[in-house]
């Protein structure tokens, strides 16, 4: 399997979110579809050098997460249970999700009011997410 | 059970410590990486916790028992200084090895040393540069089957090639269970490769974690306050925060955990405009080893 992920071990991101980050983001575009196989820790540890027990780590928290599921002794698989389009979308709004709080927080120490960034969501909403007529 | 237990090890020359009182537990199967600048004690430690040198004081356990010879067999040492007899071919070392550790595999051997370019076993270690001699020595370590592999600056004069190949020998190793100790002047491969780490200076172990945990709790935490003289009573005696900078109205916090709650309480106290800034292994090793002094002018106010 060609390597999907990429990490920046010089970050000040910890690398195991880095991963955590990337396998959500495969699943949220399809990239891993529900059932594939994930590498293993060994071959992912291996194809972006670093150490093992990090990316073990980002693989139990993404189970915990239940983006994945590990089935001992077969590996781990990005979980089946519901269709591609449900397991994509709950990767997606996850990611989503962080990526939101994270905009809203400096919104809020930027001293901006909740209208005033209700008032920015909206204009962001109709400039991307414009509702159908 | 821990695979290597240090308690209180220390190694005085006259009245010099090179080792001032060091413990360290480190987990089987752990990829340790000791950093630190030149000087600071960490191929003293090496020695001492291998009885090359006789330490002053302290206890050293492996997988909870005191060294013995026969312990030899399960650990793979490889010196700053290459160890490898000037004298002897690559083919000899190679015989040598064979002859002195039953868990000596020839055949990965010669594997390994092709990988690391070290192609014609019949030269001699002195007609082999000084990243090649790092490489064999390498090599003939990560051939043998091991518990415990102790690699002083392991990356030393290798080509960035050969370092990332040495690094997913590491990595490989650990996957397998074997616990690895390493020290290295480069960061990144230790950023890489380390799960734990601990920065020792002047003879002393001045921070240690995961490296993981390290970069998700140290962050820099800055803020703009209403005023200069704006008064931000009690947030220097916040136990999260190492020390304050300030500079008229801005706030730096150099924050050791929970940098988000630290962001928070600052907005709560007034601040606006507030960063959580990431701080790279470097930067938190560079600041552990020489934390910038803040001015007494900067921290008026605080």
């Amino acid at each position: 399997m060609p390597v999907i992920f990429t990490v920046d071990p010089r970050s000040g991101i910890p690398i195991y979110l880095q991963i955590i980050e990337q396998v959500k983001r495969s699943v949220a575009l399809g990239l891993l579809a529900p059932g594939e196989q994930l590498p293993t820790v060994k071959q992912l540890a291996l194809d972006l050098t670093v150490n093992p027990n990090t990316v073990a780590r980002a693989y139990r928290d993404l189970e915990h997460d239940a983006v994945i599921e590990t089935a001992s002794g077969r590996g781990s698989f990005v979980r089946a249970n519901g269709s591609a389009d449900a397991a994509s979308v709950a990767a997606g709004r996850d990611v989503a999700r962080s990526e939101i709080d994270g905009a809203v927080r400096a919104a809020k120490s930027l001293g901006l009011e909740r209208s005033a960034v209700t008032e920015l969501f909206e204009t962001s909403l109709d400039r991307w997410l414009p509702e159908e007529s | 059970m821990n695979a290597l237990s240090i308690a209180g090890l220390r190694k005085t020359y006259g009245n010099v410590a090179a080792v001032d009182g060091i413990d360290l537990e480190i987990p089987k199967g752990c990829v340790f990486g000791l950093l630190g600048p030149n000087g600071a004690g960490k191929s003293t430690t090496f020695k001492c916790v291998l009885g090359l040198i006789r330490a002053s004081a302290g206890r050293v356990l492996f997988a909870g028992a005191p060294l013995e010879p026969g312990a030899f067999e399960r650990i793979a040492y490889v010196p700053e200084r290459s160890v490898l007899y000037d004298w002897m071919s690559v083919r000899e070392h190679i015989a040598y090895m064979q002859s002195n550790f039953r868990g000596f595999d020839p055949e990965r051997a010669r594997e390994l040393l092709a990988q690391l370019g070290v192609g014609d076993e019949r030269k001699k270690v002195r007609a082999l540069s000084k990243g090649m001699r790092t490489a064999t020595a390498v090599a003939l370590a990560f051939a043998r089957r091991i518990d415990l592999l102790l690699l002083d600056e392991p990356t030393s004069g290798l080509d960035p090639v050969n370092q990332r190949t040495v690094l997913n020998l590491i990595i490989n190793e650990a996957a397998q269970g074997t616990t690895v100790v390493f020290s290295s002047h480069q960061i990144g491969q230790v950023e890489r490769a380390a799960e734990r780490i601990a920065v020792m200076q002047r003879g002393r172990i001045v921070l240690e974690g995961v490296v993981d945990d390290l970069k998700a709790g140290r962050k820099i935490v800055e803020g703009i306050l209403p005023s200069d003289d704006f008064s931000i009573n009690g947030l220097a005696s916040d136990a999260r925060i190492a020390r304050i900078e300030r500079n008229g109205r801005i706030l730096r916090a150099y924050v050791t955990e929970q940098p988000e709650g630290i962001a928070d309480r600052m907005n709560a106290l007034g601040a606006q405009g507030l960063r959580v800034v990431d701080l790279s292994l470097e930067d938190i090793f560079l600041d552990a080893v020489a934390p910038k002094a803040a001015t007494a002018s900067i921290v008026e106010g605080v």
